[in-house]
């Protein structure tokens, strides 16, 4: 119960040295470009990482059971084709319907992946791998060279971006970003008060002791995988209402941005730690600087390299950061275990 | 008997399954195709691939160790961007290569440095390695492109033959004996697995753990240069982009290889034949007119596969009912002797 | 059958009658002939190249062509993947390649040695350089292109000007470079565009998703800015519905090189006022005719030769104006699509 504890308390330090270096970052371009703290910038970065932060909740969830999804970006893309096509042939689709579809097409996707990888006990890499190339392939193969045009889709979902849901002070929250916010409140929710979120930090940090504590591991894998890929088609149902024209390369290498926003927020790629806020704040700041770069009048040619130099000098400060306080945090504890020791040490004795 | 049988073991190996394999796609390919036992074909199969191939030896021993480097096709791009902007401001080629060499050197040490001493996740690092090397080369290049290298230097990489072989299957051919060598028959090759395999418990033997995983990112640093250098050699000419996206196919062959994800296991051999079988799948393919997503579909579909089948297999070996038939099998033929 | 022969014999007679005597004689393709054919584009799985695909099969079946057509092109638009393309269709023994080319000198060793085997050469869409082809089928005059984006950016902004910006593809297009390097000098050299200004030059990397970004970057960092240009039919696109998003539609205009499926909705909508685009169903028509009659013998690749591509009428082959020895056949001419012309070329709206 204790350890637990302070495993939460570690998060929260984590959490909050994202955040520290997140407002670094954001002082930093403040100085460099003109009227950078507006409402317009908020929106702006909260728009463009919406269909990021979809998507990495559901690598969250992964890759804290020690697994990692790269299919995201091809079940991104074929989802939006396969939902601008159906669009095609029935443009009064219900609005439920279609994202009830999405996340269904995603799923299914999800549920193949799951299944070799905790069934068929082939590794996450190996798996999804595989699946990035074949559900590639088959939206090539399945699109046949057509592309969705905006046109074909009903007015409700081609302005969906432009709706604003709620308003805090001057910064509005659009129709993208909110059902992003939902996304990452429920899951990190789930996380954190289900029996199902707690078993899936147990099965994170050792498969065998979940296991033997009866855990039921693979099922636990095989959710996550599903839950990965529904998320991931409700990631295509938004990147198809935000782009609109949508060709088979649609969402190619997405699953990048995905693992740099996991990782970014500090989610251990050794899974059994990291919460979903964390991946927001990974996202959120790879997307500043990402939106910053590209707002600030500098060479073209330089962007590239400077969005890496920012990623690393955030990630290494992160990790020095927590390297200190763990040290620290481990020397506090056992101080204090010493003094508890000194204090009662008959207690020991009689328990020995 | 028992000995003889114990020396059939090799038969249930992740390499034998690449051979069978290899055997069927070099059949199917004959079949498939009357161009592809052309000699120049095989001598194609080869150097057009001859970058990544160099490439997937070092990620050998890069996921053995039980890490990633996912920044080794930007380095290739970086090495070859370097060679360009020094030829283009009228250095000898050596002297871009030195330079080439050396930056990639310094790029891998890097990536090891970040890995090693700051204990940070290889994926995290080299996913940022992946987009600063690029943007470096990005800035060196911008949106020129650099040719016109001397016919000694392009010639090496095109369609040079040695004797009745070409000079890019030599070249493969002696790295990939060199790094078989260094793998299975020294301390080094051991202290790779041993690390790969349970890291505290190398630190515990004494092996410098830090040492090993520096070397191994700097060789492949170096060697991922060299891939770019003569990925140069082969275009001919050079922009920013080039070998982009290329990690993906190098790490796909590594695994599919029989090298374990998680470290610790994999042969130099197995990635040998992994390459072979990959590498012909894509060229037989490509002489039947097989679309190039269908082709890495069906390679993405095989890397699944080679470790669903062996793994169901096991399962299957491990069964009660498959027990049970064994058993009874064994019986019978007890009571017969 | 007969009827069409004689309508055609008639034509022939016609144009022969109706030429003045120092005309070269127009030389037509002898059909029947087996010549195996490869289309390679710049990759799969994009719309415009699948119409090449569509004109070039046309031409396949006019031209009673027993051999094979082969469509395959790489995943991603990269020349190495064309590398390896070209080289297996070298030892398949093919007659003819055709290719829109990922770069002006990379392709080099590999067309130089196809031309060795005996193979026709033909580049279309996007040449490479003069020595590694027979000769280049340009869509349209790449200095035209310069002249028709300036034009349409001063029709858009009036005659007293204003700021525009370029969204292209990726740094490395060859394509795009061209187009924008004429635009610039139009720009510069011709007094009627002064008051056009051009501020900046921006890579969507031919990706949705950084398109619609770069776009949004764009009115983020220029105020004043009243117009997008994009040779690109990605960048179009995306820009387009990053506008209608922003509800700058009006405000700030998009033009470029669009494809009419993909941009009719944006005309429609006020959104993009005109683009321009060459027919490329067209374009691969014509260049698996010049392919054809090279390879079959009929034409060589000289200045002057005069040949009749099939529905398409006459052309000669010409010097390249904007490569140095190389030769081209100038397909032409630019549609441009607008407002006004609108009931010309759009599509009726499908179901209900």
């Amino acid at each position: 119960m204790k350890s637990l504890r302070g495993l939460l308390h570690l998060q929260q330090v984590r959490e909050l040295s994202l955040f520290v270096i997140l407002i670094l970052v954001l002082l930093l371009f403040g100085s460099q470009i003109d009227g950078y703290f507006s409402p317009r910038t908020f929106s702006r970065i909260a728009t463009t990482v919406s269909i990021i932060m979809i998507v990495a909740v559901g690598q969250t969830i992964v890759v804290l059971t020690r697994n990692i999804d790269l299919s995201v970006g091809s079940i991104v893309g074929f989802t939006a084709f396969f939902i601008g096509q159906q669009f095609g042939f029935n443009r009064d689709l219900h609005p439920a319907a279609a994202v009830a579809l999405a996340m269904g097409v995603g799923a299914l996707a999800g549920m193949l992946n799951g299944f070799l990888v905790a069934y068929g006990r082939v590794p996450a890499v190996v798996v999804t791998l595989g699946t990035l190339a074949i559900y590639r392939g088959a939206l090539v193969e399945y699109s046949g060279s057509q592309s969705i045009a905006t046109r074909m889709l009903p007015d409700w979902i081609k302005e969906l971006p432009q709706q604003t849901v709620f308003t805090i002070g001057e910064v509005e929250f659009g129709a993208l970003p909110v059902i992003a916010l939902v996304a990452v409140i429920l899951f990190q929710m789930i996380l954190m008060y289900t029996s199902f979120g707690r078993r899936l930090y147990a099965v994170g940090s050792s498969t065998e002791a979940a296991e033997v504590a009866g855990i039921p591991a693979r099922r636990l894998v095989f959710t996550a995988f599903m839950i990965s890929g529904a998320l991931a088609g409700l990631g295509g149902f938004v990147y198809l209402a935000r782009i609109g024209t949508i060709t088979a390369v649609a969402a190619t290498g997405l699953e990048l941005q995905v693992v740099a926003a996991v990782v970014v927020g500090g989610v251990n790629t050794n899974g059994g730690s990291g919460t979903v806020f964390g991946t927001l704040l990974g996202a959120v700041l790879v997307g500043t600087i990402e939106q910053s770069l590209i707002r600030m009048r500098i060479n073209e040619f330089w962007k590239d390299a400077l969005l890496g130099v920012f990623i690393l000098i955030a990630v290494t400060t992160d990790s020095v950061m927590m390297s200190r306080l763990r040290t620290w945090w481990a020397a506090r504890a056992q101080k204090a275990h010493k003094r508890e020791a000194l204090s009662a040490p008959t207690a020991g004795q009689v328990e020995a | 008997m028992m000995q003889l049988l114990s020396r059939w073991t090799w038969l249930r190996r992740w390499e034998t399954l690449l051979l069978i394999v290899l055997i069927i796609v070099l059949v199917i390919n004959t079949q498939l195709s009357p161009f592809f036992f052309d000699a120049n074909n095989i001598s194609n199969i080869f150097r057009l691939s001859i970058e990544k191939a160099m490439v997937v030896l070092l990620m050998t021993f890069v996921i053995i160790n039980g890490e990633i480097d996912l920044s080794v096709a930007s380095l290739m791009g970086l090495s070859a961007s370097v060679l360009a902007v020094t030829f283009e401001a009228g250095w000898s080629l050596p002297a871009g290569f030195a330079l080439a060499l050396l930056i990639g050197a310094i790029c891998g040490a890097l990536n090891g440095f970040f890995i090693t001493y700051l204990n940070m996740p290889s994926i995290v690092v080299t996913l940022a390695g992946l987009i600063t090397y690029r943007g470096v080369a990005r800035i060196l290049l911008e949106d020129r492109s650099v040719g016109g290298y001397p016919e000694w230097f392009t010639g090496l990489a095109q369609n040079e033959w040695i004797g009745t072989f070409p000079f890019t299957v030599i070249l493969f051919a002696v790295l990939f004996v060199v790094c078989y060598i260094i793998l299975s028959r020294t301390s080094f090759g051991r202290y790779v697995y041993v690390i790969g395999n349970n890291r505290p418990g190398a630190e515990y033997a004494g092996i410098s753990v830090r040492r090993v995983k520096m070397l191994i990112f700097v060789f492949t640093g170096l060697m991922a240069a060299f891939a770019g250098l003569w990925y140069a050699a082969r275009l001919g000419n050079i922009r920013a982009n080039a070998a982009e996206g290329f990690e993906l196919d190098i790490i796909t062959i590594v695994l599919l290889g029989g090298v374990s994800i998680f470290g610790g296991k994999g042969t130099m051999l197995g990635v040998g034949l992994s390459l072979l079988v990959v590498l012909n799948i894509r060229n037989g393919m490509s002489l039947a007119n097989v679309s190039s997503n269908v082709q890495t579909s069906i390679v993405g579909a095989l890397l699944i596969l080679s470790v669903l089948i062996p793994n169901w297999a096991q399962s299957l070996q491990g069964s009660k009912f498959w027990r049970s038939f064994v058993d009874r099998n064994r019986i019978t033929k007890g009571e017969a002797v | 059958m007969k009827h069409l022969r004689l309508v055609f014999l008639m034509a022939v007679v016609l144009l022969i009658a109706v030429q003045p005597a120092f005309m070269q004689e127009v030389i037509t393709a002898t059909p029947g002939q087996e010549v195996d054919m490869l289309l390679l584009p710049k990759a799969l799985g994009n719309a415009v190249f699948d119409q090449a695909h569509e004109g070039a099969i046309e031409a396949h079946a006019e031209l009673e062509n027993p051999g094979e057509l082969i469509f395959n092109g790489p995943s991603e638009a990269s020349a190495p993947g064309q590398i390896d393309i070209i080289e297996s269709a070298i030892t398949q023994g093919v007659g003819g390649i055709m290719i829109s080319a990922n770069d002006y000198e990379q392709l080099l060793p590999s067309t130089t040695r196809a031309m060795e085997e005996g193979i026709t050469v033909v580049t279309w869409d996007s040449p490479v350089d003069p020595s590694g082809e027979a000769l280049f089928i340009a869509q349209v005059d790449f200095s035209e292109t310069g002249t028709v984006m300036a034009d349409m950016a001063l029709r858009i902004l009036g005659e007293d000007g204003g700021q525009f910006a370029v969204l292209s593809a990726t740094p490395d297009a060859s394509n795009q470079n061209a187009w924008i390097a004429a635009m610039q000098e139009v720009l510069e050299t011709d007094e009627a565009y002064a008051a056009l200004e051009l501020v900046t030059i921006v890579y969507g990397n031919d990706d949705p998703d950084d398109s619609y970004n770069e776009a949004l970057g764009l009115i983020d960092s220029y105020p004043d800015l009243e117009l997008i240009m994009a040779p690109t039919t990605v960048g179009i696109a995306a820009a387009a519905k990053a506008m209608q998003d922003e509800g700058l539609c009006g405000q700030i205009a998009v033009s470029g090189l669009g494809l009419p499926m993909e941009m009719q909705e944006f005309v429609e909508n006020g959104c993009s006022q005109e683009f321009a685009l060459w027919s490329f169903s067209d374009l691969g028509y014509l260049t698996y005719y010049v392919t054809y009659m090279l390879q079959t013998g009929a034409i060589t690749a000289e200045v002057g030769v005069t040949f009749e591509a099939g529905r398409m009428g006459t052309y000669t082959i010409e010097e390249d104006p904007t490569r140095e020895g190389g030769l081209r056949v100038l397909m032409g001419p630019f549609s441009v699509y607008s407002a006004e012309n609108l009931e010309e070329w759009a599509i009726p709206a499908e179901g209900s």
